[in-house]
């Protein structure tokens, strides 16, 4: 009897060891309490369909899942695209024109409703009728065009069935990164009936592990556990993280250093923004390794010039200014944030391969503009009035003054200088400064809507160099009807110098963003996906 | 009461004193705080116009010019202007024989002390020119709308009233925003959105009823004076009734509001270049480098606090000039502020 106590003893000792730990989760932190993190500001839109930034794409990345979604890992794995509310990656036939998904079953959204194929049909029909910026994402699909302008019928190139869960989408033609292109936010599936207006102060109910509770617009936002996750969503898309805590206070700081402040007093523990840069030298001494480090988004920083306006449109000016802008100096403004590069595709985008073409070099710059001899010496230079972009644009005026140019600098407020430059009405677009932060991990995003001819708006531009060569327009058509392999990766490496040779850009670096946590949360495990950013549901106790 | 007294004793024998003006400058000569605070003035005018001999002679650099890579000789030691991590190298004083005098700018190594220098010429350019735009159209629209009356009246003040509803800060914003982009173009007038002129004229435009309205209602008060009703009996027009009898007799207003204007409206150039709708970069003025310096406020705070000192003496000077100016023009408003303040008797007891 004494023996069959003791082991009655131990095995109810290892079985409450055993739950425990479970409980604990997988990296054996503490579970459950309360998250709380703070942003500079408040992100463009707490709507899935309407935000278009990093900060809105990092507040709603465990929140509302598409049928596809982005691995929640670091840099590259983090580009890989994996089922999400799908029960696996689409089926492309026809061409690669048809797309053909399953939906799981028994996924319900955090009010209770039954998730439904149809709410994908109804999700891509409300992109249209709220103009969402990503709508153009999907205007390939057979019909949305139509619907787009008319709001009305559908669209028909979307196929549901709810009783099977399967989604058939047909293309107008080939399309290369729909697959990216589904696993972004823009689709995430949202109830049926979603009302089609901006709902930033009431966001909708939510697939993932997390769903908004409360959103005060200017001043933060809550998220609690979707209580559907564990039992009806979680067990089927292993993919995403069930989160670790319980509740996530997220408020809006507007000074950066007081979000720091608040960090090193333990007030917070996270910072979505990136630490200010009079600081990063003392956070990084003390706190690297432990607290901070720093993370690798896939962007790039550079100065466009408008390749159909005098001085710009003759190919000598451009390759000067290439020589003259040195990105040992931005390196510098930007207080060793940002990684010089000098050409299109950033380090960690599939295809990129090293490649400067315009070494720094002023005596060559200023012998390059003897020679083209501009007879237009007068240049409006355009930048924001965000610290240090607008340094940036500051030493562009002032490298372009040294060559012999009256460089004038025009700064426009932040929040309306992407459509101030945008605007071809705008007088003196002449050059600038610009940066672009990847969609989806595919080389054809730093192509197609930047360099491409067709991508030339007249409101809303993107191709700020105005940069229309028909022969690799062509070759980008191409490369954007296929999906991405070896091959394609190779050809959009020769992309990438056929247009560094009419240096129709002078690209400088790649910023660097941070990861700064209060000494409570497990560094190691915080998960920053260069697309989406923090992963909220990967933060933990120690 | 010995206070009170003596400006009536001045004011009963002006014409023995040489009339209201030398009345006024003996005054004023009597108030060494104002005097002493109108030489810190001149010492700041001074400071700022010898930019360029400062610039070329001793800095040898522009305001505008950067140096972020470059190595600053001192003492054989070689300093970096801007270290990798993006900070500014500090005063210098005269160890790089007067190079970075003040250290460097921020990230764009910048002299501190050529652009506090070419700041300050702005600043004060600013502050001048714009008091005298605010001047001479709130004098202009008080004589008429004083003067006229009826509808002309209407029409100004509920135009003066338009302006005065919108806070001082906000209106300079939003005109701010809106003319950086595009500019100024009315007729001939065309400025772009960069020039020094924009923060001048929405300044000068915005701070008008702060003037117009209390001189008009002088006007109004004068305007029922014999030696108007006299001069209209004589024949005179409007014109020189208005310009002939009317301003020489607000001068005195007149010249107080534009010193205290100076200084306000330097106040406000600060505070929009601070927020960025002010001077545009890379122009500077002091308002403009204390909002760059903020970025650098834990590591350089010099860079913010020196031109805010600067605009602090500036503003104190001419405020306390204009102070000093109002008693020696107006010695019955030095006691009505006092009887107002309770330090001494009532005007009307005093007399």
């Amino acid at each position: 009897m004494r023996k069959l106590g003791f082991v009655l003893l131990v095995s109810i000792l290892s079985a409450g060891a055993a739950l425990g730990l479970s409980a604990c989760g997988s990296s054996g932190g503490k579970e459950g309490g309360t998250l709380t993190g703070s942003y500079a500001s408040f992100p463009d839109y707490l709507d899935p369909q309407l935000s278009y930034t990093q900060e809105g794409w990092t507040a709603m990345y465990d929140t509302y899942l598409p049928l596809l979604t982005y691995k929640r890992a670091n840099g590259t794995e983090g580009g890989k695209v994996v089922p999400g509310l799908a029960e696996s990656m689409p089926k492309i036939t026809n061409g690669g024109k048809t797309y053909t998904l399953t939906l799981h079953k028994g996924l319900k959204y955090s009010d209770g409703t039954p998730v439904k194929a149809s709410d994908f049909a109804s999700t891509i029909e409300r992109l249209f009728k709220i103009s969402s910026p990503g709508s153009p994402f999907y205007e390939s699909i057979v019909g949305a065009e139509k619907f787009a302008e008319t709001q009305q019928g559908g669209i028909p190139g979307i196929k549901t069935d709810d009783k099977t869960g399967k989604i058939v989408i047909d293309l107008t033609g080939p399309r290369g990164t729909f697959t990216n292109e589904l696993g972004m936010l823009f689709a995430a599936l949202l109830p049926p009936g979603t009302p089609a207006k901006n709902l930033s102060a009431d966001p909708p109910a939510a697939t993932g592990p997390y769903y908004i509770t409360k959103s005060e617009p200017g001043r933060g936002w809550s998220y609690a556990r979707n209580p559907y996750w564990t039992k009806d969503n979680g067990p089927q898309i292993p993919e995403v993280s069930d989160g670790h805590f319980n509740k996530i206070e997220i408020k809006v700081v507007r000074n950066d250093s007081t979000q720091v402040n608040e960090i090193e007093r333990n007030k917070t523990m996270w910072m979505q923004t990136l630490v200010p840069a009079d600081q990063r030298e003392h956070i990084i001494n003390e706190f690297e390794g432990t607290q901070f480090r720093v993370d690798h988004p896939i962007n790039l920083y550079y100065f466009w010039m408008n390749t159909t306006k005098a001085p710009f449109d003759d190919l000598k000016v451009r390759e000067a200014v290439n020589y003259a802008v040195d990105s040992a100096a931005l390196e510098r403004i930007y207080a060793g944030s940002l990684a010089a590069t000098h050409q299109i595709l950033p380090l960690g985008m599939p295809g990129h391969e090293e490649l400067n073409l315009f070494p720094h070099n002023i005596a060559k710059a200023k012998e390059l503009i003897a020679q083209a001899n501009p007879s237009d010496r007068d240049i409006t230079v355009w930048t924001d009035n965000e610290s240090p972009n607008d340094e940036a644009g500051a030493y562009y005026q002032d490298v372009l003054t040294k060559l012999g140019f009256n460089a004038k600098l025009k700064t426009i407020n932040a929040d309306n200088y992407f459509a101030i430059i945008g605007n071809k009405t705008t007088p003196d677009l002449d050059t600038g400064w610009t940066n672009w932060y990847e969609d989806y991990p595919n080389p054809n995003d730093f192509f197609q809507p930047l360099l491409a001819g067709e991508s030339i708006a007249p409101t809303n531009n993107t191709n700020f160099s105005y940069t229309d060569d028909p022969v690799l327009n062509k070759k980008i058509a191409k490369l954007s009807e296929e999906p991405l392999g070896p091959e394609q990766e190779a050809e959009y490496a020769e992309l990438d110098k056929a247009y560094m040779e009419q240096a129709p850009w002078a690209p400088y670096g790649t910023n660097t963003t941070s990861t700064f946590v209060n000494d409570e949360i497990n560094l190691d495990n915080v998960i920053f996906n260069p697309t989406f950013g923090h992963s909220l549901a990967s933060f933990e106790l120690k | 009461m010995a206070v009170a007294s003596e400006p009536n004793v001045e004011e009963a024998a002006p014409a023995a004193a040489g009339g209201p003006w030398r009345l006024a400058w003996r005054r004023l000569r009597r108030n060494r705080v104002a005097l002493a605070f109108l030489g810190l003035f001149f010492l700041i005018v001074a400071f700022s116009l010898a930019a360029p001999l400062w610039a070329d002679n001793v800095a040898h650099t522009g305001p505008n010019d950067t140096h972020t890579l470059e190595k600053l000789e001192v003492n054989g030691e070689k300093r970096e202007v801007v270290n990798p991590s993006g900070r500014p190298i500090g005063a210098q004083w005269f160890e790089a024989d007067g190079k970075f005098f003040l250290g460097a700018d921020g990230r764009l190594g910048r002299d501190e002390m050529v652009r506090l220098m070419y700041g300050g010429r702005t600043s004060l350019l600013i502050g001048f020119a714009s008091a005298l735009i605010t001047t001479i159209l709130g004098t202009l629209l008080a004589l008429l709308s004083g003067y006229y009356r009826g509808w002309t009246d209407t029409v100004i003040s509920r135009g003066l009233d338009v302006v005065w509803a919108f806070p001082v800060v906000l209106l300079g914003i939003s005109l701010g925003l809106t003319l950086a982009v595009g500019g100024l173009d009315i007729g001939p007038l065309h400025l772009s959105g960069s020039s020094i002129w924009i923060p001048i004229l929405i300044i000068g435009g915005v701070m008008v009823p702060y003037v117009a309205r209390p001189l008009r209602g002088e006007v109004l008060s004068l305007r029922e004076k014999e030696f108007v009703e006299a001069a209209e009996a004589q024949g005179a027009g409007a014109m020189r009734v208005m310009f002939g009898e009317l301003l020489p007799n607000l001068a005195s207003t007149i010249i107080i509001f534009f010193t205290l204007n100076i200084a306000n409206n330097m106040l406000l150039e600060s505070t929009l270049s601070f927020l960025g709708v002010g001077v545009q970069p890379p122009g500077t003025s002091w308002g403009t480098m204390v909002g760059s310096g903020f970025d650098l406020i834990s590591t350089a705070p010099q860079l913010s606090l020196i031109p805010g000192t600067m605009i602090l003496l500036t503003v104190l000077s001419v405020n306390v000039f204009g102070d000093g100016l109002r008693d020696a023009l107006d010695p019955r408003s030095k006691l009505r502020l006092e009887a107002h303040a309770g330090i001494a008797e009532p005007e009307g007891t005093a007399v």
